[in-house]
């Protein structure tokens, strides 16, 4: 509630300072462009992320403050598409910057065009390291990036057993590659061994044959990063051939896909930035799960949650910073210098030279599932710096 | 081959093609000036440009020469990593183009031998295969293509150390889709074109009339290529990014579609094909949802209802049965 | 022989029969198409598709049981099919060489479908997988397998049978495989050429639907599977020999098994490769295919 206050203090002195006293003038709204997934391969995750961001939108719309438009641009899910809608939000809508891509390949394609045309750009929800790479000037990214997940895995299964073996299973997609690079490359500095390395070529039915192959590895722990509705399958077969659930590390669970593993499942674990089951959740967190949940019959999971954050993180640059609603630069170093904090669970926000962010994950272990819900307790988090490990040169 | 094909067998009035020349050669360089002052109109018409080249090297294959390749996407894909890799390495792109272009039309020239058995589906058929191995390897390659991440921030390329503004790479656009069509018409002038479509209408009946088939059909996938090629080498700093799925099946039907929808074998039908279905994805950006059953619906209706396309159903005579034209396969398929 | 090797020769073995017979059904589905109406239908992965959403529909959302879902979503075909052949099909049939009109036309309602799946089924992308048909898991030697899709093997192999039982013994199925071999002819004897058709074009259908629904529930499933399945029972059918149902079961069942045993020896993606480049060579030396009638 204090947070609330304070932020309302802010927001009030600055909207003095910009209006001038007892002056509602009214500007043109300011526009953001939100290029993402609503058609196409990644479509589950482009709607989740617009449905966090509409419920942000309604909040940071508050009467006497300059209006916030988010304008939403299907990408198909294709790289291409996305750069093309990127122009033309930048040229025909005029965007102060460019966010909501929420795939790594879409996500690099518009970071291409906005470090090119000097346009920023805020990333919610892409986990490709190269969104952040040196010299990046106008990319802010609020998810940590997938080569630190894997570096944080290895963090993980050393404190569970220290001198563990792990065996990796995964689709062959550019955000997979980038999860075992961190993976592969801090195990051995952890002392753990990695016993199989298992990647399935896109468009792969089946995989007992490849969980025959882990079950005689006899791994402590397996990764398994599946794409799409493999995920389930590669879930299903390891179980089904007697692998324990809580052998099972996913480098990432949405609200969904937790549903999805189902009941056989409880025990496992998954990694994620935000989770409805959280023990740090603001009240603002709560009620937005709560909210979210009356709405979608489901809880929020960390793709909403960037994205409801995103807006947030918008709207803070621009009470703090009123200038910056109509310059890019401004608006490029205000992002850059900011200091705030999640609204929904109080972790930090900071960006380094590059636009990557102090990263965090957490790592919660499924207790129960009933109904539309799950229950999961945290059972690890751990921080690190964007650059911890070479991330930039594991993956290119 | 049974179906004669009257428009393009047909050599067309060739002053009437000089003055449609010259009059798109006006609107292709003025367009660029006079969208100077919105850019996203101006790329709009820059990749339109870029469209333009490809439907008429895949006119030369598909419109005169009868072939249906689905792997010329891929081909132009060859071109586009090729241009990106060298200029990586400190080529100039100027260099790297006809380097790219050459790499591609090498490719397609190879990849184009199983014409030589293989005609109408079958071949078609083997090009599907063809471009499914290409964009497999395009991911799986991942040194040279960045697999399925893809390059992003290619730069426009510079000329005497300044890049080049993008008006003047809108007007080098302009100026290689009215070369394209310069090249079509002075090849469906000449000897070449002529054999070309003799080979089209029957390919056995031209083999007997002392045409060398198999030459010819390598120079129709050599030339072809090229324009696939100078077209890719052209995208890839024109988008700023390129990765598999710049040059999927899909980019290969949409390009087909063009020359189909515009009227095949016709010099003038697939870059109005071009001209109206390349931007249309642009501004169709809000239409999502139907733009998909759209371009399905289009490709139906081409084949139902007008497979000689719109300049080819205008100029034609009535007598011919609708459907039979699309179906270049020869009485003696290779069962 | 070590246990943890047997289990991995036994589930290659497994796997490779549920593949395979599943890629086996679609493929004849297709095969049966091409072989009497002369269709490549390249849409065959978006009905497979289709098949396995609408199942997902009644299972899930409307809560039907598994069992009734299947017989539903392939009683469904019929219907589908014989208005899209009405519509469309049907003008192509005395068109001669029509094989690539049909290609092209099939290929539009692939684009057709799948721009439909994206913005109607895309937003559960990631959670497609249907209710089990039964519970409980058998052991095969020390190989757990669930019953669920040892089911749902015994039901494709079944499906196969019937298939193959009704081609050479029923009337009807001799009344397609005549056309199959030879329209004139089938003519002459008073087969009805157009009435077999429709026939023939719904039956494979019927046949790709029932692999999609259980393949449904057998795995889970994504959007992308559509155009996956597509290429994979081309490759079947140009190997197998167009028009071939022996040809198409045969090399399906190889197709199914290499799938499953190539990860042991070397990565999967060299699977993808290896497939597509037989499909070029038989399409390049022998296009009548392995198993030509």
């Amino acid at each position: 509630m204090t947070r609330s206050l304070v932020c309302a203090a802010m927001i009030s002195v600055a909207m003095l300072l910009s209006t001038g006293i007892g002056g509602a003038q009214e500007k043109p709204p300011v526009k953001i462009g939100f290029v993402t997934e609503l058609t196409g391969a990644w479509t589950f995750f482009g709607t989740s992320c617009v449905a966090g961001l509409k419920f942000a939108e309604k909040q940071i719309n508050t009467p006497g403050k300059r209006k916030i438009e988010f304008v939403i641009a299907d990408n198909q899910t294709s790289p291409a598409q996305s750069v093309a809608a990127a122009r033309s939000l930048d040229v025909q809508d005029k965007v102060l910057a460019l966010s909501g891509p929420t795939s790594s390949d879409t996500g690099l394609a518009v970071y291409g065009y906005a470090e090119q045309n000097k346009v920023p750009f805020v990333v919610p929800v892409a986990a490709f390291p190269q969104l952040t790479k040196p010299g990046s000037r106008y990319t802010f990214r609020l998810e940590p990036d997938a080569v630190g997940w894997g570096y944080a895995i290895s963090k993980f299964v050393e404190k569970q057993k220290p001198g563990g073996t792990i065996a990796l299973i995964y689709s062959d997609y550019a955000l997979m590659r980038a999860i075992t690079a961190g993976l592969k490359y801090q195990a051995p500095l952890s002392g753990l061994k990695i016993v199989a390395d298992i990647a399935f070529p896109q468009g792969s039915n089946d995989a007992t044959v490849q969980a025959a192959q882990v079950l005689a590895a006899t791994p402590d722990y397996v990764v398994v990063i599946g794409a799409g509705g493999f995920d389930n399958t590669i879930t299903n077969q390891l179980l089904d051939l007697g692998i324990k659930p809580n052998q099972i590390i996913h480098p990432f669970g949405l609200t969904t896909q937790v549903m999805n593993w189902g009941k056989r499942s409880i025990g496992s674990y998954y990694g994620t930035f935000f989770d409805s089951n959280l023990d740090a959740l603001t009240d603002e967190g709560k009620s937005f799960v709560e909210q979210f949940i009356a709405q979608y019959e489901r809880p929020p999971s960390y793709g909403e949650n960037f994205c409801y954050v995103t807006a947030h993180v918008i709207r803070e640059v621009l009470d703090k910073n009123p200038e910056a609603a109509d310059d890019r630069e401004k608006f490029r170093d205000a992002m850059s210098a900011l200091k705030t904090k999640e609204t929904t669970s109080n972790i930090p926000i900071e960006f380094d030279k590059n636009g990557a962010r102090k990263e965090y994950i957490y790592i919660m272990q499924i207790t129960d599932i009933v109904g539309k819900a799950y229950k999961a307790k945290q059972t690890f988090y751990t921080e690190w710096d964007p650059e911890v490990i070479p991330v930039y040169t594991l993956v290119k | 081959m049974t179906q004669s094909f009257k428009t393009g067998g047909r050599i067309q009035g060739h002053s009437a093609n000089l003055l449609l020349l010259a009059g798109f050669a006006i609107v292709a360089f003025v367009l660029p000036i006079a969208l100077s002052g919105n850019r996203y109109l101006a790329f709009v018409a820059g990749v339109t440009m870029i469209h333009i080249l490809w439907a008429c090297g895949m006119n030369l294959l598909y419109g005169y020469t009868g072939l249906m390749p689905l792997m010329f996407a891929g081909i132009a894909g060859i071109s586009a990593y090729t241009v990106v890799d060298l200029t990586a390495n400190g080529w100039s792109f100027w260099l790297a183009l006809p380097v790219g272009a050459l790499a591609a039309s090498i490719t397609g020239t190879v990849l184009g031998l199983p014409s030589l058995r293989l005609k109408g589906f079958y071949f078609t058929l083997c090009s599907l295969v063809i471009q499914t191995v290409m964009t497999l390897g395009f991911i799986y390659f991942s040194g040279l293509t960045n697999g399925d991440t893809g390059f992003s921030q290619i730069p426009l390329p510079s000329l005497r150390g300044e890049p080049l503004s993008s008006l003047s790479y809108d007007l080098v656009l302009a100026a290689a889709a009215v070369l394209g069509v310069m090249v079509l018409i002075a090849i469906m002038r000449s000897t070449l074109g002529r054999r070309l479509i003799a080979i089209r209408e029957d390919d056995e009946l031209a083999a007997m009339l002392g045409i060398n088939v198999t030459g010819y059909k390598m120079i129709a996938f050599f030339v072809g290529s090229l324009f696939a090629g100078v077209g890719g080498a052209l995208y890839a700093p024109y988008i700023g990014f390129i990765s598999p799925r710049s040059f999927d099946v899909l980019i290969s039907m949409n390009i087909w579609l063009m020359v189909a929808f515009g009227g095949r074998g016709t010099i003038w039908g697939p870059v109005l094909g071009a001209a109206l279905l390349a931007p249309l994805s642009f501004f169709l950006q809000e239409y999502y949802t139907i733009k998909d059953v759209l371009y399905g619906a289009l490709i139906i209706a081409v084949i139902v209802l007008m497979p000689a396309g719109l300049l080819g159903s205008l100029g034609r005579t009535p007598r011919l049965p609708a459907a039979e034209i699309d179906a270049p396969v020869p009485r003696r398929s290779p069962k | 022989m070590s246990n943890a090797n047997l289990i991995i020769l036994l589930s290659t073995i497994s796997t490779g029969l549920i593949l395979g017979a599943i890629f086996s059904l679609v493929a004849v589905g297709v095969t049966i198409v091409y072989g009497s109406i002369w269709m490549p239908n390249a849409a065959n992965g978006q009905f497979f598709l289709l098949a396995a959403l609408f199942g997902w529909t009644m299972t899930v959302s409307w809560g039907l049981h598994p069992a009734i879902a299947a017989v539903l979503v392939i009683g469904l075909s019929v219907p589908l099919s014989y208005a899209l052949e009405f519509v469309l099909i049907r003008r192509f049939y005395d068109v001669p060489n029509r094989n690539i009109s049909y290609f092209v036309l099939s290929l539009g309602i692939t684009q057709i479908l799948a721009g439909i799946f994206a913005f109607t089924y895309g937003q559960w992308s990631d959670q497609f997988q249907l209710p089990p048909l039964i519970g409980g898991i058998t052991f095969i030697g020390p190989l757990p397998v669930a019953n669920n899709r040892l089911l749902v093997l015994v039901l494709a192999l079944a499906i196969l049978a019937a298939l193959f039982a009704l081609l050479r013994y029923h009337r009807y199925g001799r009344a397609i495989r005549a056309v199959f071999q030879n329209r004139d002819a089938a003519a002459l004897r008073g087969v009805n050429v157009k009435a077999s058709y429709s026939l023939s074009f719904a039956l494979g259908n019927a046949v790709i639907f029932a692999g999609g629904i259980l393949f449904a529930l057998a795995y889970s499933f994504d959007l992308t599977i559509a155009w996956t399945m597509s290429i994979t029972a081309f490759a079947i059918m140009i190997i197998g020999g167009p028009g071939s149902v022996l040809g198409a079961f045969i090399v399906g069942m190889v197709f199914g098994f290499t799938q499953a045993a190539v990860s042991t020896v070397a990565s999967p993606t060299i699977a993808a490769f290896s497939y597509l480049g037989a499909m070029l060579l038989i399409l390049l030396f022998k296009p009548s295919g392995l198993f030509a009638r």
